[in-house]
Order: C-alpha cells, then structure tokens, then sequence
C-alpha cells in the first residue's frame, strides 16, 4: 500500500451544498438552532397533507412533533438534502423511501413481471408434431396477437372479459435471436435489435450465445404483478402465450400439443428473473430474494452505456442493488419502516462511494498499471491473496482519512454502517474490477471491514457482527454450505440473508468483474438482452438518473388507475 | 502453558491506550469522582435510595440445583440477590473520545463479570444485574474511560458519535442530556433515557485536548493518530484476514 494522490474530490461539491456556508474541513458547527422538522419543506408537506387526512377520516396520522420519541425534538441539527450521485440532481431523504418514488416501484415492477421464454420448444412442437410450417411471417403474425393478449386480451373463445388497454399499456413482448438473417425478417416493432442496442463488441459475443435461437422477452402488466406477485409472471405469460399459438397456428383448442406449449411456456423453456426461497423467507420466482447477484449485473445495462468505464457500470449496479435488495427486499418484503433507507442511499448519495471506487482506479493504474477504461481480461491483474489485500488496504485506508479530514462528510454518512458499506464497497470493486474475479472481491470487502472495524473499534449494527466477521473465511470458498462462486451467490445466500447495506454492493461486486474485463454479460446473456429494450418504462441503463427523477416526481410510472376510479 | 493475553497489536499510542484498557492488570487513572446517587440518577431505573427491585427470590432462598458449574461459577452480588438486569449505554465520540464501542465492549470483558455487551457504531451497551451495573458504571464514568465532553450516556438517540462537535466542544446529543455550566462543568440533567432529572448532576469539566489525544483509543487523521502509521496493526489485520480466507477456502493443514 502506498497513498496516491488525487486532486479530483468528487464528493465536495454535494458538502458544499449541503453545508452551505460551511467549511467542509471544520470539526466543529452549531447545533439546535435549525427550527427542528420544519425546517424541511418535505416534512412541512408531510405534516399539512396529515392533517387534511385526519380530517377527512377522522382518525389521527403522522404527527412527527408530538410522536417522535414521546414528543422530543427531532431536527436539532440540519436535514440535509442529498445529491443522487453523477446526477446533479439535489432531494430530499424523504423522495428516496420508494413508497415516495415511482421510478424506484417502476424498477423493481419491471423486472419482477419479466420472464424470457424461448421459442425453440414451441416451434418444434409446432412443426414436428403438428406439421405446421414456421416461417418468420407465422411468427410476425403470432407477436401480433401475442402482444394483443398477453395484456388480457381473448383469442379464441367469444363473450370474453377482457383488460382496458389504458390500464395495461406497459404490457408487451418483443422476441431477440442470434440469427443475423432470421432477426431481419422480424418486424421491427417486435425485435429487440442486439446490434444497434450494444457496442460491437458485446453484440457479437451475445449473439454468439443466443446462437439460432429465438427468445420471447415477456413483461406482463405492471397492475397484474403489483396485484398478485413474481409468481404470477410465468404463469400469466404462459396462458397468454398458449393461447397465442392457438390461435396463431390454427390449432384445435384441445388438442394435447397444447400442453407441450404450456409446459414449454410454463417451465422447460422459461427463464425467471428469480428463484425461489425457501419455507423461512418464503416466496414464489421473480421476488427479490431469488435474484442471483449475476443475474442483477445482467438486468442493470450500464456497462453497454458505458463501456469504457466499469467503475460507473459498477456503481449504478450499487444504486440499484441498494434500492431494491436493501429498501424494498430487506426493508420491506423482510421488514418494514424506513430505516433501511437511510443505509441504502449512503451508497448513491453525494459522490461519495464513487470518489473512494475512482480512487481505486487511479491506484489500480498507477501501480499495477491497470488501465480500468479499456476493460480486457488480458490485462487484468492475477487474483492473488497479496493483490486482493493491498488493493482493500489502500482503498479502505483513503476511505478512512477522507471521512477524517472532511468531517461534513462524516456527518452526511452519521451511521456506521453507512460507512461500512461505502467502504468496504469501494474496496470491494477495486478488487473485482481490477483482477475480473467477483471472489476477489468480495474478499476485498471483508478485509476492509476487519480494518474498519479495527480502526474506529466500531463498525456497523448488529448484524455485522456475525456477516463481516467470519466473511473472509467463506469468500473463496466454493464447497457446497460453504461457498459459492459469486455471480450464482444472492441475497438468500446464508451468510448474505439477514444484513442490510451488503447485497446491492455484492451484486456490483459480481458485475465489477466483468465489467473489468470487457465482458459483454456476467452470468445470463439471454437478460442481459432482454432489458435492454428501450421500449421498457424503466431506463436500466441509468438507474440511479431515474431514481432521481422518480424523487423530484418527473418518472412516469405504469400501473395507472385514474381511467377507473373518481378524479381527484 | 498457561494462556497470556496479549490485547491487540500495534505501536501507537491508540495501541497502548487499548491495551492498558483492556488489561484488568493496570489500574485506570481515577479522573473524577461521582457519588453512588449520582450514578443512580443518570442511569435512571430505580429512585435514589429505594430497594432493587428483583426478577426473583434471592439465590439463598431458592432450591438450587446440584450444578458443578454453580458450584465452579459464583454468582455475582446482583445475582445472588436476583436484582432485574438493566443497562447503561454509551456514545463515544469519533473525536478523540477516551473509549470507544467494541473498544468498551472488550474492557469490560477482561474486567467485569456477570455481563451482556452489545456493540454498534454509534454506542455500546452493557447489560447485568443492577446493584453489579451500578458498581461497573461508576468505575466507567470515574476513570479516564469517561470525558465529559467526548463521551455520553444515553438509553437513545445516539448520533453524535460521528457529527461535528458543537461550539462548546460538547458532542451533538438531539435531547441535550448535559450542557455546560458557567464554570465549564459539564451537568446532566436528563437522565440516560432522556427524562429530566430532580438535580442536576456534574460530571467535571471538559479535559483538553492533549489528555484526551493521549489517552485515545480511536485512529484519526485529522485530529488524533493516523492508522496508517502503524504499521504493525495493519499487518495485522492484513494477517488475520489472510489466515482466515485460506482456512476457509481450504481448511485443511498442507
């Protein structure tokens, strides 16, 4: 280890606006003096809109000033505002809990009522069994009524109910293939265009993976997954499809080919964005405990955007990953309130996990000569026991005096695990980024909490106790209850299922190593694909733009029920 | 060959303060002194002067089991009188406080007996038989493992451990427990959970910063020791963590 220099604090420019007035560097302010929660203008909002609720229902509601730790004050010291990171854009704490931002419901809607289903079942079923012909008009014609039905739509019988499509809109299927020839036979409207949608480079090696196949990417309506759950994707899907093919190839609605397309459909051919969980955490595919932290690197298309820079890849797979693993799984599937919240946006806030990950970078360039913007597994540096510690101990060690010396940031991240998470991500990454090997990386992570923790004698709650503690003892470890490599780890993997702020920075982990590497996918070519359809409400290649926008209320979500309910 | 603790790496004076903390062989300078009733106001579980309220009959009166381990394991005074456990918490400020939460957490478990330590980043808490809590509180407020200024007592709301400190070098407690008098003594007058006490409690002055940068026990750059410059608590670590990857990636001896 040895301490480089970096002019560049990315950080300071969110403290100065935090802290306005203020120097960054002082280690002493004052405090009560800042008019406690009224001195955000979202709690003021908060506190009026109770009260019109209270007196339209006539039951008591939020009332911060009376119930807050049995009337005590609260907002004794300043409500920062936080900058979602890279963004510009500056909100309240409040506008990221996702029931107040319809960019991060939007996210975790979009993946959890997405399966891929591939084709080549079906069509074999069709041709060999039925000897009905397959042409890439049949198939034209079968989108189209696909995507009629797959919102609620009827396709055979008559006198059917059916969805208003206005409630449903969201709701479509495109289809991708390896097959130059066979892609441009597809009508555009229905092909998700693997060329013009990623650099050369990636398109190729994808295609190489798909192969002649042909995949259906499937998103059923938002307001279906919302009102039901992950479970339901497939099986929505699957009857839709089924019935699609019905009618697309004249078949008898009967007939027992049928369920060779259902079976097909349902699960032979399928492909769920989630496992499922078993009896103690207890959910059906497509929830976000069953999503693989390789599978999530897929899902979050940064690395197609930016492909030069893994670290910015990585670091939008951070903000994702937090949001939905630590504010929406963990803090709500698993728990509840708001807690979470707060451990979560540590992670994309104020540029501050980015400048410890830059400076990662930098010292990965200057003394191992790894130049993280060309990403080429020929150049990445051996994984060795020796790298892996002085990459997390020079990475972790600047995260350490950056909090020291700018006390104002210390404060912005006030909880340990804040800075847990923040540190040992940085290190975390730089370890995978810079070696292409996740398990690095997360070895990286655990070094860093043991000097963290070591260092301050103190880290983050509880739950580190036991998670961060024995990590370094199961993060190479590939024998079965014991280890795993990482892209096939996830949230429900033993030592990872209880504790918030790891899961979002583990999957950028896993992401980070391909990314380092130039890789066009890290685990799943087939959703690395399929999400990065520009016709999905969500933008997966910006998430942490999006969330922003969703906090200053400019995202427009799907899931719409004003066409059926009184306006307001 | 009989086992000697060796309390942690580490060339700094942070190592040594550590080390001399945990070590319940050297005896803490005694910086203050508060009275017993003092102590019983700031915990704030039972009135000064009333009896320990208990959780059951004392263990004299009960029909103990035949236990080797009860007869190995003598009971603490407050076990044995079958007192309730009740808790002190702490907050140390990141600012050169004199102790800090696992800092805590390992003195008091190489010094006291009959204990529940709990550790988080923001505030420690030790947990046991109340007359035994009241007797290991006073000694965690009278030595130098307590500053005024630098170190709270708190049931909630702990978040000044990590803030800026406040013009009168108090560190930032939402409920404002203490503050500091004409004299510069620091005074409580909430208890820990934030009730407001009948009489204020002091607790002495604030202490300067050269006592309390040398009797630190928290790496920090700015203010105090860099951890960077001990080297031999890195290496450390470093080893540890080596140790333990290997082990569990391949727990065999080669």
């Amino acid at each position: 280890m040895a301490k480089i220099e970096r002019s560049q604090k990315l950080f300071l420019d969110a403290l100065k606006e935090k802290f306005e007035g203020q120097d960054p560097e002082s280690v002493k302010t004052t405090f009560y003096n800042f008019g406690g929660l009224k001195q955000s203008p979202r709690k003021r909002e908060f506190m009026k809109a109770a009260r019109g609720i209270e007196m339209e229902r006539g039951i008591s509601m939020y009332d911060p000033e009376h119930c807050h730790l049995g009337g005590l004050p609260m907002g004794q010291r300043q409500l920062m505002t936080y900058e979602v990171s890279t963004t510009g854009v500056f909100v309240e704490g409040d506008d990221l809990h996702f029931v107040n931002n319809a960019a991060m419901q939007q996210f975790w809607d979009d993946i959890r009522r997405t399966v891929v289903v591939g084709m080549d079942l079906a069509h074999a079923t069709l041709q060999k069994r039925l000897g009905k012909e397959v042409t890439p008009e049949t198939i034209n014609e079968y989108l189209h009524i696909l995507n009629h039905a797959m919102p609620g739509a009827a396709v055979v019988q008559e006198h059917m109910v059916e969805t208003h499509p206005g409630l449903v809109d969201d709701c479509y299927c495109k289809v991708f293939t390896g097959d130059d020839a066979m892609a441009d036979d597809i009508e555009p409207q229905f092909l998700i265009n693997i060329d013009k949608l990623f650099p050369a480079e990636q398109a190729e090696a994808l295609k190489a993976q798909v192969g002649k196949s042909m995949y259906q990417a499937i998103h059923i309506p938002t307001i279906v997954s919302r009102t039901c759950d992950g479970g339901t994707t497939s099986r929505w899907s699957a009857m839709q499809i089924g019935m699609s093919f019905i009618a697309a190839y004249r078949m008898c609605a009967g007939e027992a080919a049928v369920a060779d397309l259902s079976f097909a459909a349902k699960h032979a051919g399928v492909s769920q964005m989630a496992s499922i969980l078993p009896a103690r955490r207890a959910r059906g595919p497509n929830e976000p405990g069953g999503i693989k932290f390789g599978v999530f690197s897929d899902i979050i298309q940064a690395n197609r955007k930016y492909p030069n820079d893994p670290a910015r890849a990585s670091l939008e797979v951070v903000g994702a990953g937090t949001m939905l693993f630590d504010q929406i799984w963990l803090g709500s599937y698993m728990s509840g309130g708001v807690g979470f919240t707060q451990y979560a946006t540590a992670a994309y806030t104020d540029n501050i996990l980015d400048e410890y990950t830059y400076y990662g970078m930098d010292y990965l360039k200057d003394k191992y000569g790894f130049d993280y913007s060309n990403p080429d597994p020929a150049t990445t540096v051996a994984p060795t026991q020796d790298v892996v510690n002085d990459l997390a101990t020079e990475v972790n060690l600047n995260a350490m005096e950056q909090y020291e010396g700018y006390p104002t940031m210390m404060e912005d991240h006030f909880g340990g695990s804040q800075r847990a998470g923040v540190m040992a991500a940085a290190c975390g990454l730089t370890c995978s980024i810079g070696t292409g090997n996740s398990n690095a990386g997360l070895n990286g992570w655990y070094l860093s909490m043991l000097m963290h923790k070591e260092g301050w004698s103190r880290l983050g709650f509880f739950g580190y106790d036991l998670q961060d503690q024995c990590g370094s003892a199961n993060s190479l470890s590939m024998e079965p209850d014991r280890g795993l490599m990482g892209e096939l780890r996830g949230p429900n993997y033993p030592n990872y299922a209880m504790n918030v702020g790891h899961q979002g920075e583990y999957a950028a982990i896993v992401g980070g190593a391909h990314y380092g590497r130039g890789d066009a996918f890290c685990f799943d070519p087939l959703i690395k694909i399929c999400f990065a359809d520009p016709s999905l409400k969500f933008d997966f290649a910006e998430p942490r733009r999006e969330f922003a926008k969703g906090a200053i209320r400019e995202f427009k979500p799907a899931g719409e029920r004003s066409l059926i309910i009184p306006a307001r | 060959m009989a086992y000697k603790p060796q309390y942690g790496p580490g060339t700094s004076v942070v190592a040594e303060n550590r080390r001399r903390q945990m070590n319940p062989d050297i005896e803490l300078e005694k910086v203050r002194d508060v009275t017993d009733e003092d102590v019983v106001l700031i915990l704030g579980h039972r009135a000064p002067g009333s009896a320990y309220p208990t959780a059951h009959p004392p263990l004299a009166e009960q029909q103990e089991p035949d236990c080797p381990i009860r007869k190995i394991v003598e009971a603490t005074p407050g076990a044995k009188a079958g007192d309730r456990v009740r808790y002190i918490q702490f907050v140390d400020s990141m600012y050169n406080g004199p102790s800090q939460p696992y800092q805590r957490t390992y003195t008091e478990c190489y010094r006291f007996r009959g204990i529940d330590p709990g550790t988080l980043s923001g505030r420690q808490i030790v947990e046991c038989r109340e007359r035994d809590l009241e007797g290991y509180a006073k000694w965690l407020i009278e030595t130098e493992m307590f500053e005024p200024a630098l170190t709270s007592i708190r049931g909630a709301t702990v978040h000044g451990h990590s803030l800026r400190l406040a013009e009168d070098g108090l560190m930032f407690d939402m409920l404002q427990r203490c503050v500091v008098g004409d004299e510069g003594v620091v005074t409580y007058v909430k208890d820990q959970i934030g009730e407001p006490l009948d009489r204020a409690v002091s607790l002495g002055k604030p202490l300067d910063d050269t006592w309390v940068k040398a009797h630190t026990t928290i790496f920090h750059s700015l203010v105090g020791s860099s951890y960077r410059d001990d080297e031999e608590y890195i290496e450390y670590i470093v080893r540890i963590h080596s140790l333990r990857t290997k082990y569990g990636f391949m727990p065999v001896e080669e």
